[in-house]
């Protein structure tokens, strides 16, 4: 009866299970445990956690170290990935010429349009010409009230006015003669003083419908053909607004530029193709198909995709210790994707949705110093340690054990850097892929749609339901269900879509809604892993062909997420594949794959099997 | 919305502020002054319970001010502050009545760094 224990190093997590091996090559499993990886995969940085879950394992087992006869560890396939992020659309207002932003209390009701004035030169002004009036923080709205009214009396006609502080309704309710006013303008002082200005107000519950109208403004500023074609952006932009500014300057307007991205090169083994990156991520993944497979990728020197790439590369030679010039990019996923930014020349903070696009790339450096972690660990433990095998073939036997599963099989492994699948023949041959693209996409891709700067808490929204204060005491989450609380909610939870995380509900800063914050964490999930369970699968099923497999056990950390294994499931049920998550020796869920199926593979070879020809032993005592 | 304060405090410029914050926001408020000594947060419950929307300011003599709801624990309180935040939890007491979150409260120079999103 021997003690051994199999490891898997991941990029995130290093698992582990110990077993009991008998003479007659009979397997008893003991226990299991995991932890965060140590420092880069594949290198003796990832002694030390290694080290920390096989005694975690071991403990469990109620044995030490020095009880066992051998660890396994996977051949950690030196498959690494990075990712970016680059807006190609941004939108520019000129001159100052429209503010949207669109306050939550502007003050009275109506259209007002005049010629742009300081509240502090309104003494001075002679009736004839109406006027807009800027009022800046410095002034009380109880002063600014005042001078107005008092202008008025004068016979100077005060139509509008445009006011930095949060005071439009305090305002508007001490005017003598009711005028619609917009507030909260940040860069007051940038409104262009003596230019023809219109101010609009709707009703509660209402939206403009003159400035958000092409033949609104004209009318109001007495366009010509050409001139209204020019100004119909700022129209187009201010359309379903409560309220709005626009200045009649000479040559501004709106724009949504597109940002030239720069061109991606795509190297395969026969040919090459290059794509503009602002073509959108559905081209730039044909043009992958059309170079299969893929050899490196490239961006164009001196453009946004350039960086991207170098970046990429450069945090990949720094992370394993590779040479730059040995980097090759294996394959790409390219995502489409919307990135709140602020607009520039906004003068009250606006924000627009931007088009962006996201690549992440997978690396595959030169084989890994496998050899010096394993001495590093039999130094440390004073134990034999052997190179177990390849990563895929070990999955496959780990998923094995799994009930109700059979030969032929193919699983997807569900990482947080790569997705992986393999298909395992009836005869054992077994065939694998690593791709790009996988749970910290998912999470990228959420922080940067909801405009949080804040992966943690992404990382919250990806794991975790949402749910709303409906008072201080109760909680209604995204499904209907009702949670309650013996002690009242915090403040900052108060009228705010929350994630309930393991440590509370935890508030999202964001304007969105319950709704729409769910839709963008679905969509990242569904279009980073559906997206690569199919591309995946199409790679290792014979022909490419996913109707040629009837099983598919789905593996790996994101194989607990909550949603991800039913949108893989019922997309790839279209191809009459079942999808289900695998239950590893039928109590460890997805977890424990690798670990176990070393275990398996070595304990089969115990037997007198065919044996493992691509396992490496480690020069120390068996 | 009731604000109860003491009467040397009611016409102070500290409670002209909370007044701005909630007649900005669109809430009609009652003011009432009382001759108790408590601290705010004893005012503010009190001013709660008294208030047919359940939410209420107190202010008392240190210039602190307080924001309770009639339905929370008296000593919790929604939210609290100095004289010098009086016009954002003027603002944030009547969120607590219309159901959008609050404004972030700027922070003081001596309190440090405490981050408040704009949103």
């Amino acid at each position: 009866m021997t003690l051994v224990a199999g490891v898997d190093i991941g990029n995130s997590t290093t698992e582990a299970c110990a077993a009991e091996i008998g003479a007659d090559g009979e397997v008893r499993y003991l226990s299991q445990a995991l932890g965060r990886t140590s420092g880069v995969k594949g290198t003796t940085e990832n002694v030390v956690g290694v080290l920390g879950v096989l005694r975690q394992a071991l403990a469990a087992a109620g044995a030490s170290p020095a009880d066992l006869s051998l660890v396994l560890v996977n051949e950690a396939t030196p498959v690494i990935s990075g990712l970016a992020m680059e807006t190609i659309t941004e939108t520019i207002i000129t001159e100052s010429t429209m503010i949207g932003h669109n306050p939550r209390t502007p003050g009275g009701i109506g259209l007002g349009v005049g010629t742009v004035v300081r509240l502090a030169d309104l003494p001075g002004r002679a009736p004839g010409q109406p006027v807009i009036c800027v009022i800046d923080e410095t002034i009380d709205f109880e002063d600014a009230a005042a001078a107005i009214n008092a202008a008025t009396a004068r016979g100077v006609e005060v139509t509008g006015a445009v006011v930095q502080a949060d005071d439009a309704t305090l305002i508007a309710n001490r005017l003598d003669r009711p005028i619609p006013i917009v507030d909260e303008v940040t860069l007051v002082r940038k409104v262009p003083l003596g230019m023809l200005a219109a101010v609009e107000v709707a009703e509660h519950g209402r939206t403009i419908r003159t400035l958000a109208n092409s033949y609104g403004i004209a009318t109001v500023f007495g366009l010509d053909a050409e001139q209204t074609r020019m100004i119909a952006p700022v129209a187009r932009a201010l359309v379903g607004n409560r309220s709005a500014v626009v200045v009649r300057t000479p040559a501004g307007d709106i724009t949504d530029r597109r940002i030239p991205a720069g061109r991606l090169t795509l190297l395969g083994e026969q040919a090459s193709r290059s794509v503009d990156v602002d073509a959108g991520a559905a081209e730039i993944m044909a043009t992958a198909r059309r170079v299969a497979p893929l050899a490196d990728a490239a961006g164009e020197p001196g453009t946004h995709v350039g960086g991207m790439l170098s970046r990429v590369r450069d945090g990949m030679s720094d992370l394993t210790g590779t040479p730059l010039a040995e980097i090759r990019i294996r394959d790409v996923l390219a995502v489409d994707t919307f990135v709140p930014q602020r607009v520039t020349g906004g003068l009250a903070g606006e924000f627009a949705l931007e088009n962006a696009v996201a690549l992440a790339a997978m690396v595959r450096t030169s084989k890994g110093p496998m050899e010096l972690l394993a001495e590093g660990l039999r130094e440390a433990l004073g134990v034999a340690v052997r190179i177990g095998g390849v990563e895929a073939e070990m999955a496959v036997l780990g998923a094995l054990t799994t009930p109700g599963t059979g030969r032929p099989v193919a699983i997807l492994d569900l990482g947080g850097g790569s997705t992986d699948a393999a298909v395992a023949t009836a005869e054992g041959d077994v065939v694998s892929v690593h791709l790009a693209g996988a749970g910290d996409l998912v999470t990228k891709l959420i922080d940067a749609e909801l405009g949080l700067d804040n992966l943690e808490l992404a990382e919250e929204i990806k794991k975790f339901p949402l749910a709303k204060a409906e008072s201080f005491f109760h909680l209604r989450l995204e499904d209907g269900t009702v949670r309650f609380f013996d002690t009242p909610l915090p403040a900052d939870t108060f009228a705010r879509v929350v994630v309930l995380t393991d440590g509370g509900p935890q508030p999202i800063p964001s304007r969105h809604g319950m709704d729409r914050i769910r839709q963008v964490r679905r969509e990242a999930k569904r279009k980073v892993f559906v997206v690569n369970a199919v591309r995946a699968l199409e790679q290792v099923v014979p022909g490419g062909n996913l109707r040629g497999i009837d099983f598919v056990v789905v593996l790996g950390g994101s194989a607990l997420d909550f949603e991800i294994p039913n949108l893989i499931a019922d997309s790839l049920a279209e191809y009459g594949v079942v999808c289900g998550t695998g239950n590893v020796r039928g109590t460890q869920g997805p977890r424990n794959a690798v670990a176990t199926g070393l275990v398996a593979n070595h304990a089969r070879t115990a037997r007198g099997g065919t044996g493992d020809p691509e396992a490496e032993s480690c020069p120390a005592s068996r | 919305m009731v604000v109860l304060c003491p009467a040397a405090v009611v016409d102070s410029p500290l409670v002209r502020e909370i007044l701005a914050g909630l007649e900005e926001e669109g809430v009609p408020v009652g003011v009432a002054t009382t001759d108790e000594a408590g601290p705010a947060i004893t005012l503010a419950h009190a001013a709660a319970r008294s208030s047919a929307l359940d939410v209420g300011v107190g202010v008392d003599t240190t210039g602190t001010v307080c924001v309770h709801h009639a339905k929370l624990p008296p000593e919790s309180a929604a939210v609290s502050g100095t004289a010098a935040q009086a016009r954002v939890l003027g603002h944030n007491a009547a969120r607590l009545v219309t159901g959008i979150p609050f404004k972030p409260v700027v922070p003081l120079p001596s309190e440090g760094d405490r981050h408040g999103r704009s949103v």
